[in-house]
C-alpha cells in the first residue's frame, strides 16, 4: 500500500531545506513553488490561469507557514526520526494554534512536524506571531468591531474631480466621446457652467442631473469640436502620462499593468470597440495649471419672473438663452470682490469660480466616468474580498464612488496590519500620525479629498482646506494612480492626524460627531450607552447632558462628541481654530434669537448668545473641541479601560466566546503583560496562546462519531 | 392513519373541552401542614468554572483551509476548478456562499456569524461535496495519469483493490482523518473507524446495485462518502 507521508501542498515535502528557503523568497513566489501550484491543479479556464499571477497570496501564505514549520523542525536534526506520543488535547491545541496563527487547519506535513520529537511549540508560536496570518487575525478583530467599509448611501464624486462623458455624433457621423465636468465655468457664454458644446452644435441639451441628454444628436461641426475640445493622453490609459509624449498605453506598450488596476472596457475603448489612444475633453477641463484666477463674468442676474395672477394656468417651464436647460451662471459676491485673484485649482471652488483650472497633466486630478449620470463607472473591482485584496473574488464594473470607498477600507486594513504585523504600540491605532497608502489613495488625497472643500466655509474666508487631516503635500510623489499594489508608509499625515480616527473610512462610516464618539467608546473602552428606565417627558432643554431621560447617556457622550467638533459631519474637512473659533462673535444671536444664515451650518443657535455663536458640537466641552481627534485619542489611550478592553477583545476572540467573571484572573494577568510590554500585541497573544484557558477552549463534547 | 385519528381526537378535545368543563368549580389548592424537608444527601460544590464550548472555525480560516485542500489555489481558481465544465453543478460561486459561511458584511453592517445555522450547515455540505468529488477526480481519475502520491492533497494514498476490507481501509482512513480533523484516527472515539468503514461499505454496495448511475465506481463513491463525512464533521468545522 502506498500512502503519502508528506503534504501535497506545493513545496511542502519533508525535503524542504529550511536553511535554503528563506522568508524573503516567499512573498515574490518561489518559482519552484509556483510551478508546483500550477501543475498540481491547473485551472481549466484561460481566465483563471491569467489570474493566477495576481492571486498568489494563498500560495504565499502557505509557503510562509510551511517554511516556518521547516525552520522549527530544522532546529532538531533528528526530526521525524521518531514520533513523540501526543495526546488528543495536544493535537487539538496545535490545530487551534494553526487556525488562529496560520489562518487555516494544519496540513498533514505540519502535523507530522508537530509529532516529531524535535518540535518546539514555543518556538513555533513565536515564529507564527510574526507571520501575515497573525496580523490578519488581529486586524479582523478591530475591523469586525468598526466595520470600516462605507455603504452605498455615501457618494464620493465631487464635480470638480469627476469627469463625465457625453456621447455625441462626430463630424464623420460616427459616435464620439467627450469628457467634461459638471458646472465648469467657461468664458464662452453659451456654454458657461454647462457642457462645452451647444445644442445648436450637438443637437443635445445637457441636463446636469441624473438624466440623459435631451434631443436628437446630430453631427458636430469639426470646427466647433476642434475649437472647444482637445485630445489628451489620460492617466488611466498611459503609464507615463506625466511625460511630454506619453507612449506606454494600457495593455499595449504598457503590457504589465498591476493586476488590480482594471479600467472597464468602456473606458479604454472607443464607441466602435477600437482601443482608445487619446480621449477628447472639453478644453477648460484639460488645463494643467495648479493655480487659477477667480473669474467673474460681469453678467447681470436675470430679472425675476413675473408672478402669475391667481387662478391662472401653470406657467410654462422657463426658457433660457442658447437653448440651455439651465440659466446662465451669475457671479457671486465673493467672485466679484476677488476677481482676478489667485485660486487653487485643487479646491472645489476652482470649478465654479475660475475658467482656467482643469484636471491637470494627463487629467491626473480627475476620475473618468463612462457616462453622464451621477454615478458613472470607471474601474473593475472585486465584489467581495473575503480574505484580502490579493485574493479577490470575481470583479465587475464599479462606480467612481465605489473605487474611492474600496481604497478607504484598504487603507484602514493596511494600517492595522502594519501596527500588528510590526508589533507596534497598539495605542497607535488611535494616535498614529502615519498611515499607509497606495496609488489610488495617493490620487484621492492629492485631488478628490481637497476638492470636497469648500462651500459654505467660504463665508468664513476658507476657500480651500487650511489644515487638512491629510496634508496633500505628504503624499509620496512616486505613487502613480495605477499603483494599486504598491503600499507606502506616509510617516506624517499632518498635525491633526490621529490613527484610524482621521481616516475617511472612519469619518464616513461614523458620519456624525456622536456616532464617532459612541463607536470609540464601545470599541476601545468596551463600554456602551444604556438608557435608564424612565418615561421621557416633554422638554425644551437643549443641553442633552441635562435633559431628563437623555442625560444618562449624553452626559458622557456629548463631551466625547465635542472632540469631533472640528471635523465636519459626513466629511473629513477640518475646521481650524483660526477660522472657526469655538466662540465666534459674528455668529451671535440677533434680536430674533437667530444666528446669521451663513453661520447656521457651523454654529449652533441653541448654545449661542448675544455676544457670540457656539461651534456646533462644542457646547459640552470647549476644551475637548480644541483638543480635536488627537485629544480624544489621547484621552482614550490614557484611560485605564483601554488596555483591559484591548485584552478582553483579543481574549474573547481567541477563546471564541464572551468573557465572564470567571475570566477575570486571566484578563488581569494578560493586561499586566500587555502593559508591561509597551502595549504590544505579540506578547499578549503569545501568553494567551499558551494559557490553559486557550488550550482547553476546545472542550469538545462527546458524541461526535 | 394513526395521525388522522390523533388529529380527530385533537379537534374533538378542542371543541368539547371548554363545553364539558365550563360548569366545573375552580380547583383550589389548600396549603398543606408544615413539614420538614427531607434531609440533604451531602453537599455538592457548585461548578463555577467557565462553561467553554467549541469555537466555530472563522469563515476566513474555513475558506483558507478549503483553498489549501484544493492545492493552494486562489479563490477564483478554486471556483473555476470546483465548477468544472462537466455540468455537475457542484459549486456555484464564492459570492453565493459568503454570508452563509458567516463572513461579515461591513458595507451593510452585517456582523460575523459565530454560530451555525441550517443554511451554514447546508453550505458546508455543498462545499464539502464539491471538494471531495473534485479531489477524487484529480487524485485518482486524472487523465492521462493521476498525479504522484506526494502531489495529492486529499486522497494521498493508492486506491485499494475494490472493495477494501477493514485492514486496507484503516490506514487510508487515517490519512483522510489527519487531513481534515488534524489528528490520528486511533485517538478518535472508539467506533469512528468502524462507523466510517460501514459508511464506505454501505455506499459502495448501493452504488454497485444494478441500474445505479454515478460518475464514480462503487469503491470511489465509498471513499468520496468517507471524505464527505469528514469534511462535514463537527470536528472540522469547530476548534
Amino acid at each position: 500500500m502506498k500512502i503519502a507521508t508528506t503534504d501535497a501542498t506545493p513545496g511542502a515535502t519533508k525535503r524542504v531545506d529550511a536553511r535554503a528557503v528563506t522568508w524573503a523568497r516567499c512573498p515574490g513566489g518561489d518559482s519552484r513553488i509556483r510551478g508546483a501550484a500550477r501543475s498540481s491543479y491547473r485551472a481549466p479556464m484561460a481566465s483563471a490561469s491569467a489570474l493566477l499571477r495576481r492571486h498568489r497570496a494563498p500560495v504565499r501564505a502557505t509557503c510562509r507557514a510551511l517554511v516556518a514549520s521547516a525552520v522549527v523542525l530544522a532546529a532538531s536534526p533528528e526530526r521525524a526520526a521518531t514520533a513523540a506520543p501526543r495526546t488528543i488535547d495536544e493535537y487539538k491545541h496545535f490545530r487551534a494554534l494553526s487556525i488562529d496563527l496560520v489562518g487555516r487547519v494544519p496540513t498533514r506535513g505540519e502535523i507530522e512536524a508537530f509529532e516529531s520529537k524535535g518540535f518546539d511549540r514555543d518556538a513555533w508560536i513565536e515564529q507564527h506571531l510574526e507571520g501575515p496570518a497573525y496580523a490578519d487575525r488581529l486586524t479582523r478583530v478591530y475591523m469586525d468591531l468598526l466595520r470600516l467599509e462605507v455603504g452605498n448611501a455615501i457618494q464620493v464624486n465631487p464635480p470638480a474631480t469627476t469627469l463625465r462623458r457625453a456621447t455625441l455624433v462626430g463630424p464623420d457621423k460616427k459616435p464620439v466621446y467627450v469628457f467634461y465636468r459638471r458646472g465648469q465655468r467657461r468664458t464662452r457664454e453659451e456654454t458657461d457652467g454647462d457642457f462645452c458644446l451647444t445644442e445648436a452644435e450637438t443637437g443635445l441639451k445637457f441636463t446636469l442631473n441624473n438624466q440623459p441628454p435631451k434631443g436628437t444628436a446630430k453631427p458636430v461641426p469639426k470646427a466647433a469640436l476642434d475649437a472647444h475640445t482637445v485630445l489628451v493622453r489620460p492617466w488611466w490609459l498611459y503609464r507615463d502620462f506625466l511625460s511630454l509624449t506619453p507612449s506606454r498605453r494600457y495593455k499595449a506598450e504598457w503590457s504589465d499593468p498591476p493586476a488590480g488596476y482594471a479600467p472597464i472596457d468602456k473606458i479604454v475603448n472607443e464607441p466602435d470597440g477600437a482601443p482608445t489612444v487619446e480621449v477628447r475633453v472639453c478644453r477648460e477641463e484639460a488645463q494643467t495649471r495648479d493655480t487659477g484666477t477667480i473669474y467673474a463674468s460681469g453678467r447681470a442676474p436675470p430679472p425675476p419672473a413675473p408672478k402669475p395672477p391667481a387662478g391662472s394656468p401653470p406657467a410654462p417651464p422657463p426658457s433660457y438663452p442658447f437653448g440651455r436647460l439651465r440659466p446662465l451662471p451669475v457671479d457671486d459676491g465673493y467672485a466679484k470682490q476677488h476677481k482676478g485673484e489667485p485660486i487653487s485649482c485643487r479646491s472645489s471652488l476652482a470649478l465654479t469660480m475660475s475658467t482656467d483650472c482643469g484636471c491637470g497633466i494627463g487629467l491626473q486630478y480627475c476620475m473618468p466616468g463612462d457616462g453622464d449620470g451621477d454615478e458613472p463607472r470607471a474601474f473593475s473591482l472585486p465584489g467581495h474580498e473575503p480574505l484580502d485584496f490579493e485574493s479577490p473574488l470575481a470583479a465587475g464594473a464599479q462606480t467612481v464612488s465605489s473605487w474611492h470607498k474600496f481604497w478607504w477600507r484598504e487603507e484602514a486594513a493596511h494600517f492595522l496590519r502594519r501596527v500588528f504585523g510590526e508589533d507596534r504600540d497598539a495605542r497607535e491605532v488611535l494616535t498614529a500620525r502615519y498611515t499607509m497608502i497606495n496609488g489610488p489613495l495617493a490620487q484621492f488625497y492629492r485631488a478628490t479629498s481637497p476638492a470636497s472643500c469648500c462651500g459654505k466655509e467660504r463665508a468664513f474666508g476658507m476657500q480651500e482646506e487650511k489644515e487638512p487631516l491629510f496634508d496633500p503635500s505628504a503624499v509620496p510623489i512616486a505613487l502613480s494612480p495605477h499603483d494599486v499594489d504598491a503600499w507606502q508608509v506616509v510617516s506624517d499625515r499632518g498635525p491633526h492626524a490621529s490613527g484610524l480616527l482621521t481616516m475617511p473610512a472612519f469619518l464616513e462610516k461614523f458620519a456624525s460627531r456622536r456616532a464617532r464618539a459612541a463607536a470609540l467608546y464601545g470599541a476601545f473602552l468596551c463600554k456602551s450607552f444604556v438608557a435608564e428606565d424612565l418615561s421621557l417627558t416633554p422638554s425644551t432643554e437643549a443641553d442633552l447632558t441635562k435633559r431628563p431621560g437623555c442625560s444618562t447617556c449624553h452626559a458622557t457622550l456629548e463631551p466625547l462628541a465635542a472632540y469631533f467638533s472640528r471635523v465636519e459631519e459626513t466629511s473629513w474637512t477640518y475646521l481650524p481654530e483660526s477660522v472657526f473659533p469655538v466662540r465666534e462673535p459674528r455668529c451671535k444671536l440677533n434680536a430674533q434669537g437667530k444666528v446669521p444664515g451663513f453661520c447656521e451650518t457651523f454654529y449652533d443657535p441653541s448654545f449661542s448668545d448675544k455676544s457670540s455663536g457656539m461651534l456646533r458640537g462644542a457646547y459640552a466641552s470647549a476644551e475637548n473641541a480644541v483638543a480635536g481627534p488627537r485629544g480624544v485619542a489621547a484621552a482614550i489611550v490614557r484611560s485605564p479601560e483601554f488596555a483591559t478592553c484591548a485584552v478582553e477583545r483579543m481574549t474573547s476572540s481567541f477563546l471564541g466566546r464572551p468573557l465572564t467573571g470567571d475570566d477575570d484572573n486571566l484578563v488581569e494577568a494578560l493586561t499586566t503583560t500587555f502593559v508591561e510590554k509597551g502595549y504590544r500585541m505579540r506578547p499578549l497573544i503569545g501568553a494567551l496562546a499558551r494559557s490553559a484557558a486557550y488550550e482547553k477552549a476546545n472542550n469538545q463534547r462527546g458524541g461526535a462519531r | 392513519m394513526r395521525s388522522l385519528v390523533r388529529a380527530r381526537s385533537l379537534v374533538l378535545g378542542l371543541v368539547l373541552g371548554p363545553v364539558l368543563g365550563c360548569d366545573r368549580p375552580p380547583e383550589v389548592v389548600k396549603p398543606g401542614a408544615p413539614s420538614t424537608l427531607s434531609p440533604s444527601h451531602g453537599v455538592v460544590l457548585e461548578d463555577t468554572t467557565p462553561k467553554q464550548d467549541v469555537r466555530l472555525l472563522p469563515a476566513e480560516a474555513y475558506m483558507r483551509s478549503y483553498l489549501q485542500l484544493f492545492g493552494g489555489l486562489a479563490p477564483v481558481d478554486v471556483q473555476a476548478r470546483a465548477r468544472g465544465a462537466d455540468g455537475a453543478q457542484l459549486f456555484d460561486t464564492w459570492d453565493d456562499y459568503l454570508s452563509a459561511l458567516g463572513f461579515p458584511d461591513y458595507r451593510n453592517d452585517l456582523p460575523r456569524g459565530t454560530q451555525t445555522n441550517a443554511i451554514m450547515v447546508a453550505t458546508f455540505e455543498r462545499l464539502g461535496v464539491a471538494l471531495c468529488d473534485r479531489a477524487l477526480e484529480h487524485d485518482w481519475k486524472a487523465k492521462p495519469a493521476p498525479p504522484p502520491l506526494k502531489e495529492r492533497v486529499v486522497f494521498a494514498f493508492d486506491e485499494p483493490a475494490a472493495p477494501a476490507d477493514a485492514k486496507a481501509f484503516a490506514p487510508r482512513f487515517d490519512v483522510l482523518h489527519r487531513t481534515f480533523l488534524g489528528y490520528p484516527a486511533e485517538l478518535a472515539p472508539p467506533d469512528r473507524v468502524k462507523n466510517f468503514f460501514e459508511l464506505y461499505q454501505g455506499v459502495a454496495k448501493r452504488h454497485a446495485a444494478p441500474g445505479v448511475k454515478s460518475r464514480f465506481s462503487p469503491d470511489e463513491a465509498g471513499w468520496a462518502a468517507v471524505c464527505y463525512g469528514l469534511v462535514r464533521h463537527p470536528e472540522f468545522q469547530f476548534y
